[in-house]
């Protein structure tokens, strides 16, 4: 078994009930609200969070590194955990290169590490103290001491034993910098194929990084997917409460002919509204559904182009705008549906269309939504 | 005028003093610092006590607890070892004494240490010993430093645990600021005025340098990010 699998478990004061795994190259971020146990679970992987009662297993390319059936728990200098800590954790009497230098094996000289700073745009900076570097040249310091313990070595053959973690790393430094430094992220794994874990509680940064993501809460991963999936169609609704979907409603679902069924949006004046969904088999019959609206698989129009005709599936929408924010390129538009007074749709539409359409608060709209746009979750 | 051995003997206590109290005190203060031990404000206060007794109060606990009445006191004599009025007592006492002195400055040195350092060195597989020697003493010494230089400088001045441990025994026991005392008793005053001068400078020139020493270390804990 190659890369990193983790399954955790803990029924005491912290509560913990966790598993993934992560393979050689691939880059798995940890998300969720602080307190969720995602940079506990990363500590747990380096060996620095010992928990009493704590049980499951962490095996790294098939080398366990905890196992509390087999009572093994490694020291933290035993494993080939690379960590990038949150502030970098430089040692602040030593220079760059000392920093690299003293997390490096045998198999690397003293050329090779300064070949590694070179490459990662630290050239001519190896001798310089972290308090002399930018806050992205530190923390490319940080990446470069934490892959140099995961690789034995700097040749291309090398043994890659260890797991890259990263503690939240960019959330320190600046805009520019951090999309700097997303770039020269992925140009890395191009190079190493170790597995990564991301732990991040920006849900953007996660979506585009992240091969894969786990949504954690409360120390429980929720769900575990590539974050297209995980983001369209989160589990339940406290997974989409996470993943930060603004369009999340109450309502019923019906069965009908086969592969599809009924949603009834109930709004709290008690009238109600019928969508026509794609039944996944997933959902009981008759049940009350939490569901959600996603914007990139529904189209608007004005009111006044004729009634909309793209596809016989389509459910069509009759709104009112509320209230147009501009942002730039885009446009924050927050509508409600005719007969369902306080109910609020909120949509991200491009400007050149509620321009085009000289929309304003007061306007009519039809949206056009087609049934993979409505994705349906049991209430939890 | 200058009592040179006087001179030689509060040197030589000083630099004892100092010697023998530094690896202890690190020690001490590195436990301190990271320790999570429930029974740690016990330790501390005892540390600490030295600072708030009457250095009499100190010097006559240790007569009664060393002196020849006492069983350890027979029991030591019998050993041809004598605590009392003699340089290797002095040493002991003045060792206790200023216990304070030495750990307080460097545990605070410690304490500056961020945490995420040493697990950053255990990380990138640096045993407790190595962490230790290349990651934790070369960020604390500035405190090293000051408690060095505390210590040796309070060990100069220190009087009363002096006059009633080891008494007035010249080039024993007998030392600066007893001498001064001494001097001051003989109604020699110029004498005096000669050797607490030299108490003075000595004393300016140690806190100046602990005081630029805890400056450097409050650099380092900046660079540290603590």
């Amino acid at each position: 078994m190659t890369g990193l699998r983790v399954a955790l478990h803990s029924s005491s004061r912290i509560r913990l009930d966790a598993a993934f795994d992560c393979a050689p190259g691939e880059l798995v971020a940890l998300v969720g609200p602080s307190g969720s146990g995602k940079t506990s679970i990363l500590r747990a992987i380096a060996g620095l969070w010992r928990l009493p009662g704590l049980s499951g297993h962490i095996r790294v390319q098939g080398q366990d590194w905890f196992d509390s059936m087999q009572d093994i728990n490694l020291s933290p200098q035993a494993r080939r955990a690379g960590l990038v800590f949150q502030h970098y954790a430089l040692f602040p009497h030593m220079s760059a290169m000392a920093n690299v230098a003293l997390a490096a094996d045998k198999h690397w000289t003293a050329q090779d590490i300064a070949a590694l700073l070179d490459r990662m745009g630290l050239m001519g900076l190896g001798e310089r103290k972290p308090a002399q570097l930018s806050g992205g040249q530190q923390q490319r310091v940080a990446l470069a001491r934490a892959l140099v313990r995961v690789m034995s070595g700097a040749s291309a053959q090398a043994d890659v034993g260890g797991v890259l973690l990263l503690d939240e790393p960019f959330s320190a430094v600046d805009a520019p910098t951090r999309l700097a430094l997303y770039r020269e992220l992925a140009a890395l794994r191009q190079q190493v194929a170790a597995p990564m874990v991301l732990v991040t509680h920006d849900l953007a940064e996660a979506r585009r990084l992240a091969d894969r993501v786990v949504i954690l809460d409360a120390g429980e991963s929720l769900q575990t997917g590539v974050p297209s999936h995980v983001f369209a169609s989160p589990r339940n609704a406290r997974v989409a409460q996470l993943v930060g979907i603004q369009n999340h409603f109450q309502g019923w679902f019906h069965r009908n002919e086969l592969g599809w069924g009924r949603l009834t949006w109930k709004a709290r004046s008690g009238a109600e509204v019928s969508f026509k969904v794609i039944d996944k088999n997933r959902i009981e019959d008759g049940i009350a559904v939490t569901w959600v609206l996603n914007g990139e698989f529904v189209e608007v129009k004005s009111e006044t182009v004729a009634t909309i005709s793209s596809g016989t599936h389509e459910n069509v929408l009759h709104c009112r705008i509320l209230e147009i924010l501009s942002l730039g390129e885009t446009s924050l538009c927050t509508m409600t549906p005719e007969g369902l007074a306080g109910e609020r749709i909120t949509l991200q539409l491009p400007g050149q269309m509620v321009r085009t359409g000289h929309w304003q608060a007061g306007s009519p709209v039809q949206l056009s939504i087609a049934p993979q746009a409505l994705h349906i979750m049991p209430v939890k | 005028m200058m009592d040179w051995q006087a001179v030689q003997v509060s040197a030589t206590l000083a630099f004892l003093t100092a010697g023998l109290l530094l690896p202890v005190g690190v020690g001490l203060a590195r436990w301190l610092a990271t320790t999570q031990w429930a029974g740690r404000p016990v330790v501390e206060a005892l540390l600490l006590l030295p600072l708030l007794l009457p250095p009499t109060v100190i010097g006559f606990y240790f007569l009664l607890l060393f002196g020849q009445g006492s069983s350890l006191g027979a029991w030591l004599a019998q050993h041809d070892v004598r605590l009392v009025f003699s340089m290797q007592g002095l040493l002991l006492a003045s060792w206790l004494v200023n216990l304070p002195f030495m750990v307080q400055p460097i545990q605070r040195a410690f304490s500056a240490v961020p945490n995420a350092l040493r697990e950053a060195a255990w990380v990138s597989g640096l045993g407790p010993w190595q962490t230790f020697w290349r990651i934790e003493l070369p960020l604390a010494w500035p405190g090293l430093v000051a408690g060095v230089a505390l210590t040796m400088a309070h060990t100069l001045g220190e009087f009363g645990v002096v006059l009633m441990v080891g008494g007035n025994i010249p080039s024993e026991t007998r030392t600066l600021s007893v001498a001064i005392y001494d001097r001051v008793q003989a109604f020699d005053l110029q004498a005096a005025h000669v050797m607490a001068l030299a108490l003075v400078l000595v004393s300016v020139l140690a806190l100046t340098l602990v005081l630029a020493f805890d400056r450097q270390s409050q650099r380092n804990r900046m660079e540290m990010g603590a």
